[in-house]
């Protein structure tokens, strides 16, 4: 724990007494000297040594009571002007947001006077947070909010000895600083772990026919709904989400993708186990295939005896209680959050996270901007790059496994099947990297060629009357952010030359439909590439199409491809 | 009303149930400072409703004397 310090320019003494029974806190001498306490070097404050310093200010008191716009501005620069002034790298800083309180407030004609004066605050902490990493924004003015505002201020104590808070608002703000000390030194779960039945949803999936789920916008089904909203909030701001749950996977999935109410779909689920094994064994499985240790996991069902077997076979996950009724779900998640989820900081992935969200709104709005497609192509810079597969096994087995739009074939390969593939040399391995004005999106499309047309199983048998010894694109994935920009069309022509350039003349390619990957249906027909005739007998109506590589048609695109070769000469793979 | 007073005062000075009678004077008990004293009034009012004038809050020396003020007999 480190030592804290409380600093305000009212007084703060009882809060500081409070919070001195949990943590070892500065004593201050006097307040509302709150930066003369920080700026002279003589002060008590620099032999105490505090690692995370808090400031409590009120923003009236600050103010001087004068509302005057302009003043305030003034005086809110030269306050924070003065703070930055003293910061030092090695300790964290909160600074409260304002509530501003006064009883002239009451007869100011101005209704928007309050929340400018507030906003002009929030503007220069604001400021002070992106420039400064450690400092960060201590919620006050939420936590006045919530109490209400009669509830927090206390005017009698005010006049006997400058404290301004009630009570009940100074042991509220003594938990607040609390949860940010703690939030400061624990590290945080990183995977949430739900069941499905009676926990995302009320009732049991595949008993529809008699008592369909509760989830909808009414009564217990609003519980829910608001209870997957928090969670999506959660999953937004970098929370992976996991299902693991003993159900009849069909059924489940069909309410996961197609139930009008769920504010979760499986797309927003990092890992799903739908089966009949023990949730510990599918647990640990997970914590194996995302590289993660079990103290990042957090698991909630509302199954006590479910609950109790994973606590005790795997202690490190935590495993918080699930509340008595509905009306409680969402609140408890938001305390789940706090409890375990909540970052002090947002840290550089978060921000990447952030910046990819922004980016893909930039080029939505680019988009809007020019109107026409083809100029939008062209407008983004689009730079595909093909990559070296062996340095991105892992990328690549989640991209060809976890893909199910843009997907020509399904087929699921093993890491040690990949590894297989990467090293040998009866198949090729295709895998790209793309970016565009607006940012890097990884590495995002593969493709796997058998050179010599062969393919796995039963689609062999539907793939007869090929030509010889020509190869076939026998998968074909790309992530469904780049989708809709006309990249594959660019991917699949680099294929076809490199497959030329070796000495091939004929190029096959399948499309074997699932239930998610209408989106590609055509793909090939768009390409220019011919369908087999007779088209080949099979139960699942795949369709094998042919094209001459001497006959590639021109396919409207705009993108820079970079080949291996050069990508490797240039270090950007 | 007195017992809740008590309760109350005692819980603001984290001391043991008892120590507050009708007569304890608050210049005998080592926690009630001066900061104490302006909690104990602000609860006062924010939980039983208790509101005693500023100024004689401010001059409160005893027990018996700030449920006098309060209207409690």
């Amino acid at each position: 724990m480190p030592r804290i310090a409380l600093l305000s320019n009212i007084n703060m003494d009882v809060v500081i007494r409070l919070l001195g029974k949990e943590v070892d806190i500065y004593r201050t001498e006097g307040y509302g000297n709150e930066l003369g306490t920080l700026m002279n070097p003589a002060s008590s404050y620099h032999t105490y040594g505090a690692g995370m310093v808090f400031f409590v200010m009120d923003l009236m008191e600050l103010l001087e009571h004068d509302l005057d716009p302009t003043a305030a501005e003034g005086r809110i620069r030269q306050w924070f002007r003065n703070l930055q002034g003293t910061l030092k790298q090695e300790v964290v800083y909160y600074v409260s947001d304002s509530y501003l309180w006064g009883m002239e407030l009451e007869t100011t004609a101005d209704m928007g006077r309050k929340l400018h004066l507030e906003g002009l605050w929030q503007q220069y902490l604001e400021k002070l947070c992106q420039v400064r990493q450690n400092v960060r924004i201590l919620p006050f003015h939420r936590l006045i909010e919530t109490l209400g505002s009669e509830k927090s201020f206390s005017m009698k104590m005010w006049y006997m000895g400058k404290i301004l808070l009630s009570g009940e608002a100074q042991k509220r703000l003594c938990t607040l600083i609390l949860d940010k000390v703690r939030v400061e030194t624990r590290i945080p779960r990183k995977v949430l772990l739900l069941d499905l039945d009676n926990t995302l949803w009320g009732g049991l999936a595949g008993e529809s026919d008699h008592t369909p789920i509760e989830l909808s916008e009414s009564h217990t089904g609003l519980a829910y709904k608001n209870l997957q909203r928090v969670i999506l909030q959660m999953q937004r701001q970098g929370v992976l989400l996991g299902i693991v749950s003993k159900n009849n996977r069909e059924d489940a999935m069909e309410i996961l993708d197609a139930h009008p109410h769920m504010v979760l779909r499986s797309a927003d689920f990092a890992v799903i186990r739908i089966n009949w094994r023990p949730k510990y064994e599918n647990i640990q499985d997970i914590a194996g295939e995302l590289n993660l240790g079990l103290d990042s996991f957090v698991f909630w069902d509302d199954n006590p005896a479910e609950r109790e077997l994973v606590g005790t076979m795997l202690p490190e996950v935590a495993v918080p209680d699930f509340p008595a009724s509905p009306e409680e779900l969402a609140p408890a998640m938001g305390s789940i959050y706090r409890e375990y989820f909540e970052k002090a900081y947002v840290t550089d992935e978060d921000r990447t996270k952030t910046a990819q969200y922004t980016a893909n709104a930039a080029r939505k709005q680019l988009e809007q901007e020019t109107g026409d497609f083809q100029t939008y192509l062209e407008q983004l810079q689009i730079v595909i790059t093909r990559v070296d597969p062996a340095k991105h096994m892992e990328r690549l087995a989640q991209l060809v496994n976890k893909t199910n739009q843009f997907n020509l074939t399904t087929i699921r390969y093993t890491q040690g099947e990949l590894a297989r593939i990467v090293e040998g040399q009866e198949k090729l391995v295709y895998l790209y990297r793309v970016t565009d004005k607006f940012g890097d999106n990884g590495v995002v499309a593969a493709a796997v060629v058998d050179v010599e047309g062969r393919l796995p199983g039963d689609i062999m048998l539907k793939v007869e009357n090929r030509e010889a010894g020509q190869p076939v694109v026998e998968e074909f994935v790309m992530s469904c952010r780049v989708m809709g920009k006309n990249i594959e069309y660019a991917i699949l022509e680099d294929v076809e030359s490199d497959l030329k350039a070796r000495g091939y003349t004929h190029l096959a390619g399948v499309y074997l439909p699932t239930a998610k990957n209408q989106p590609v249906e055509k793909l090939y027909d768009q390409m220019g590439y011919r369908k087999q005739e007779p088209l080949p007998d099979g139960g699942t109506g795949g369709t094998v199409y042919y094209l001459e590589l001497a006959e590639v048609p021109k396919r409207p695109y705009a993108a820079k491809v970079i080949s291996a070769v050069e990508a490797d000469k240039e270090g950007l793979t | 009303m007195k017992e809740k007073v008590f309760a109350l005062i005692e819980e603001a000075l984290h001391v043991p149930e008892g120590t507050i009678q009708e007569d304890t004077m608050i210049a005998d008990v080592e926690q009630w400072d001066s900061l104490a004293h302006v909690m104990i009034i602000g609860e006062l009012e924010e939980k039983l409703g208790i509101s005693i004038p500023l100024e004689e809050a401010i001059e409160l020396t005893g027990v018996g004397e700030l449920l006098e003020k309060a209207g409690i007999r």
